[in-house]
């Protein structure tokens, strides 16, 4: 017990010291980032398979394009009452008042709903909220309280949906489900399922999901879905209140994992800032230890002194970490959460526990190598300075730490595959990045030829340290780099989407218009003098054959899950090839077919016979992903009907145009007689946008899709990831100056005697001072420049495969990056360092001993 | 918690051919291999000194008296030879046994002074009774930096300190466990001579007080002079002196 008291109590003695200070903030960093992104999962997590079935509203869910009429029996021996059953209707339309209108997302609900868990309701935005049917009274109906702002509205005013209106009669505060619109576009509003009608809203071709709950004892649920399973087609989905959570759980926890990673690397580099005070440590501790043995200490009560040690200290780092990490969470949960989440308690102990055990294993792989020489320091050492402590075999330190950042690593990575490819980046990173730092460094010496007084001695200091400052550069520009590269994408992005958009673009979609609204639409447009596209008829419809057989059953095992074969798509037909489209094979199939008969069968019948007049085009991604070739003929099932057509042209689309843009396209005839909505998109200049309400009262059932408020709007929830990884971030540009510090503190004795040297030679305060600057100044700027270089390169090699971004210099990152790198690292140096110049000299001569 | 041998021995230097013998040492030789070959630091030392003896190793640099004074602590290893430290032949015990004789029989002191720089000068006497366990350790440590006139300094740090207050310190560290033995490594060497004097005054006045058997490596003569024996090392190879 006298060992571990007198740990504790050297450790407090010593609690003031440069390297212990270090240690424990890169411990902290490096857990905060750790827990902060644990809390944050672990939040969404919890809050997934706590809702459970209120998830999702009911403990089956079955979604459909089109209304299923019939179902299969339950199987007569069964257990338990009959299930309970609610149905709703969930689509996109426009709500107006007065001139604001605004797309929404609508859920028209009978009495029933939810099945499951329960919907509130407030009398206001922000008002205490209590659990209510969700269908409204008559004529009524809850919104999303973001609807409100848009339309100028509040509780109490009426508002239009197509043909009718509506009273707003309370604010939907939490419903099932809403987890899955954490990043949902259009506000959501509940009505009655028997006012749809009223609407008008709806017309065939209309994009709409039917929504069937089912609730009931387990085994009877199960025996339904069981059954029920094998009589839906791709486009409709069978959920079990379990299956809905996993589904979501698998999105978040695949970004999640990135996320995560993007800590680990936090922790890595706070890793490298821990070891390097853990050896300083050491180093500064060989004295002590070896008088230790002296008075009698065995190696056993050594190892005890400092594992108690370096326990507490993992334990006061990780628990203040973990603090940090709770806080970080909080803000991160506020920027990108729904209320519904973060009303829930939002720490859970699992994270806490992984934070901890994640400090203590990077701190033992980290500083155990330097500690164990410390205890086997011979004690001999105090009659004899010059005698070094028993090297620990090289094998068992390497060992050590690596297995404890390999252990690390893998369990946040995962899988073998990913840590592979993540311990290949990085280790192909540090080598990287440690031979530009070299390049640099060399490169620098020429500068100091040219530079004179202080400048040259701050500079020829950079040289002299050439594996700490190596170290240094590696570390502070890998952190520049990964926070360079996320601004990137994100301005990238944006300037991307906005660039794109010609001058005078179409900046409105009218989605929608009925056959019989269609003249008058064209009508009104050219009245006002509005610039529209074509107008296009939409069928939706599922591809599923080829060459008359099933389509999946031509395509190799990975390609069936392909999203084109589980959705429905949108057909459309024109003779006229659209603009931003180019045809790479075959031949468009222009208006000479126009005539061709159509060939229909019923759903299960007989395959329709090829018909060589009927054509298709297809767009080249498509054709890639799912096999097709000129020549093929292919099958669309559309409401009970397959319509078959040969493809004769393949093309590529502008799908950035903001025009209407399709993946197949009819030649004339086929699809004629089909029950068809038509969209077109229009440029409304901004001194006319007065026209658009007029629109939205003339032709209530046209949804009218603002893109500049969609753009707008992904830009908001773009804004709100970056910005809650740009705080993950932030810990590792913590990290990174967590590592510049502990490699001066490192170096800290050898300035001193240097500084001691230059002030008895003469040299004034400032001298020491400049020098230090123009050290720290330049280490950043030249960071900050690798960092731009690695963040330009990047952004060329992942810009134009992920995103399909132009490759383009960004001269801003070249003068920010630096200036940022000088001041950060410029600031903490000094910091760090600034003691050496202000210490008389006597005094620096008596604590060097 | 070994009790202190004065009563039994309570004057050791007039009648040492009675007391047991505290350091042994036979045939004592110390090699290191070096890129020339084998380098003899000591050849052959033969040594005893009896409980409450006080003996000087003397020599000029690199003849070898830190490396004899370490062996015979037990700090080290030797070649070949046989050493007793206490009782205990130090050849059969392991490292961490040897450190386990030493805890609180063996006191040291430094030229370097080697007192911790993070602990005050109270606490820095505070520590091997600390590590013997002793439960008396605070009232001791006062004790000690009382008689070596430190009293005020208590809560000063060694950096706070000159070197000859950093030397009482060290001093007083080394009596406050009733150490046995006490051995020396020019305790004298980095202070001036004035200063050096009075710490040798010291050291004997508590050397006396408390029975201690004293073994100590000096360039010094005034302070080997001081000394009841005196071991001469040249080269490696030892020759004793009796002293007046």
């Amino acid at each position: 017990m006298t060992f571990l008291r007198l740990g504790l109590w050297l450790l407090r003695r010593e609690r003031a010291s440069g390297e212990w200070r270090v240690l424990l903030l890169a411990l902290v960093i490096g857990v905060g980032s750790v827990a902060t992104t644990g809390f944050l999962g672990d939040r969404l997590k919890r809050a997934m398979s706590e809702q459970g079935a209120s998830f999702l509203g009911a403990d089956l869910l079955v979604t459909s394009p089109r209304p299923i009429t019939s179902w299969p029996a339950t199987p007569p021996r069964a257990p338990g009452r009959p299930l309970v059953t609610s149905q709703a209707l969930e689509f996109s339309s426009m709500l107006s008042k007065d001139d604001a209108f605004q797309l929404a997302t609508l859920r028209a609900v009978d009495a029933a709903y939810p099945l499951r868990g329960s919907v509130r309701i407030a009398p206001r935005p922000f008002a205490p909220s209590t659990p209510q049917p969700a269908m409204p009274p008559p004529g009524a109906i809850y919104v999303a309280p973001d609807l409100l702002p848009l339309l100028s509205a509040s509780v109490g005013d009426r508002v239009q949906i197509g043909e009718a209106v509506f009273t707003i009669a309370g604010v939907v505060a939490e419903e099932p489900g809403q987890l899955g619109g954490v990043f949902g576009l259009a506000p959501r509003v509940f009505l009655r399922a028997d006012e749809i009608e009223k609407t008008r809203v709806l017309q065939p071709g209309s994009r709409v999901t039917y929504l069937y709950q089912f609730a009931g004892e387990p085994e009877r649920i199960k025996a339904f879905g069981a059954a029920l399973k094998p009589a839906l087609d791709s486009t409709q989905r069978l959920i079990g209140s379990r299956e809905g959570v996993e589904t979501l759980r698998g999105a978040f926890a695949n970004a999640d994992h990135y996320i995560q990673l993007t800590a680990l690397i936090s922790l890595l580099l706070s890793v490298a800032a821990i070891a390097i005070a853990a050896r300083r440590h050491a180093l500064r501790h060989y004295d002590q230890a070896a008088l230790l043995r002296c008075f009698g200490a065995t190696t056993v009560q050594l190892r005890a002194l400092y594992a108690v040690q370096l326990l507490t200290l993992g334990l006061l780092g990780s628990l203040l970490g973990v603090a940090i990490g709770a806080m970080m969470q909080q803000a991160l949960a506020l920027l990108v959460l729904p209320a519904a989440v973060t009303r829930l308690p939002s720490l859970g102990l699992a994270p806490v526990g992984i934070a901890i055990i994640s400090g203590l294993l990077a701190l033992a792989g980290a500083s155990l190598p330097a500690l164990m020489r410390l205890i086997h320091v011979p004690p001999l050492r105090v009659l004899r300075r010059d005698l070094p402590p028993l090297p620990v075999g090289a094998w068992v330190s390497a060992a050590l730490s690596g297995a404890a950042l390999l252990l690390l690593i893998a369990w946040y990575a995962g899988d073998a595959k990913l840590v592979g490819v993540f311990v290949g980046a990085l280790a192909g990173l540090i080598v990287v990045l440690a031979l530009l730092a070299r390049l640099a460094l060399f490169g620098g010496r020429g500068i100091q030829h040219m530079a004179n007084g202080p400048v040259r001695f701050g500079l020829a200091q950079l040289l002299r340290h050439r594996f700490d400052s190596t170290l240094q550069l590696g570390a502070f520009t890998l952190a520049l780099f990964l926070v360079a590269l996320l601004a990137l994408v994100r301005s990238d992005l944006i300037a991307g989407w906005r660039q794109q958009l010609p001058p005078q673009a179409p900046n409105f979609f009218l989605v929608n218009i009925a056959p019989y609204q269609q003249e008058a639409v064209a009508a009104y447009l050219s009245q006002h003098r509005l610039k529209a596209s074509a107008l296009y008829p939409m069928v939706r419809g599922r591809l599923a054959t080829k060459n008359g057989a099933p389509i999946a059953s031509t395509l190799p095992e990975e390609a069936r899950d392909s999203n084109t074969l589980r959705r429905e798509l949108n057909l459309t037909w024109t003779a006229e090839l659209p603009a931003n489209n180019t045809v790479l094979a075959g031949q468009w199939h222009g208006a000479q077919r126009a005539a061709a008969p159509v060939k229909r069968s019923p759903v299960g019948g007989p395959s329709p016979r090829s018909d060589p007049s009927a054509e298709v085009s297809v767009e080249a991604g498509m054709a890639e992903r799912l096999n097709l070739a000129i020549g093929d003929q292919i099958g669309f099932q559309v409401g009970d009907q397959t319509i078959a057509a040969r493809i004769t042209s393949i093309r590529s689309v502008k799908w950035d145009s903001m025009q209407p843009n399709f993946f197949v396209i009819f030649a004339p005839g086929p699809l004629d007689a089909m029950p068809a909505s038509s969209i077109a998109s229009v440029y409304v200049p901004p001194d006319a946008a007065g026209v658009l309400p007029g629109f939205v009262k003339a032709f209530p059932g046209v949804t009218v899709l603002a893109l500049d408020k969609l753009i707008a709007n992904i830009e908001t929830v773009f804004d709100q990831i970056i910005g809650a990884i740009q705080l993950l971030l932030g810990f590792l540009l913590a990290a990174g100056m967590a590592v510049v510090i502990a490699t001066l503190l490192a170096s800290l004795d050898a300035r001193q005697q240097e500084a001691v040297l230059l002030r008895t030679l003469g040299a004034q305060r400032s001298y020491l001072a400049k020098g230090l600057w123009s050290e720290f100044l330049a280490l950043g700027a030249l960071a900050g420049l690798l960092a731009s270089a690695c963040a330009e390169i990047a952004m060329a090699l992942i810009g134009d495969r992920l995103f399909e971004l132009p490759m383009r210099l960004h001269p801003w990152l070249w003068i920010v990056l630096p200036l940022a790198g000088a001041l950060l690292v410029g600031t903490s140096g000094w910091l760090t360092t600034r003691h050496i110049t202000r210490v008389p000299p006597m005094q620096s001569l008596r604590e060097l001993g | 918690m070994t009790p202190s041998d004065s009563a039994q021995f309570p004057a050791g230097s007039s009648h040492p051919l009675q007391s047991p013998s505290v350091v042994t040492a036979h045939a004592l030789s110390q090699h290191v291999p070096t890129a020339d070959g084998t380098l003899a630091i000591l050849s052959d030392v033969a040594l005893d000194v009896k409980a409450g003896e006080t003996l000087a190793i003397t020599g000029a640099s690199g003849s070898g008296k830190s490396t004899l004074l370490g062996l015979l602590a037990g700090l080290d290893q030797p070649s070949a030879g046989d050493i007793r430290l206490l009782g205990q032949r130090l050849n059969d015990l392991d490292e961490d046994a040897r450190a386990r004789l030493r805890a609180g029989r063996v006191g040291f002191v430094f030229q370097s002074f080697q007192l911790l720089p993070a602990l005050t000068a109270l606490e820095n006497i505070l520590l091997p009774l600390e590590l013997a366990g002793r439960a008396d350790a605070r009232e001791r440590a006062a004790h000690w930096l009382e008689r070596v006139g430190l009293a005020a300094r208590g809560r000063h740090t060694p950096r706070q300190l000159s070197g000859g207050e950093q030397q009482r310190i060290a001093i007083a560290r080394a009596f406050a466990t009733d150490p046995q033995v006490l051995f020396a490594d020019e305790p004298t060497g980095n202070l001036d001579a004035d200063t050096g004097a009075r710490i040798i005054d010291l050291l004997f006045e508590l050397n006396t007080s408390a029975h201690t058997t004293l073994i100590l490596v000096t360039h010094d003569d005034a302070l080997a002079a001081r000394c009841q024996r005196r071991l001469h090392l040249v080269a490696g190879h030892a020759s004793e002196a009796a002293l007046a």
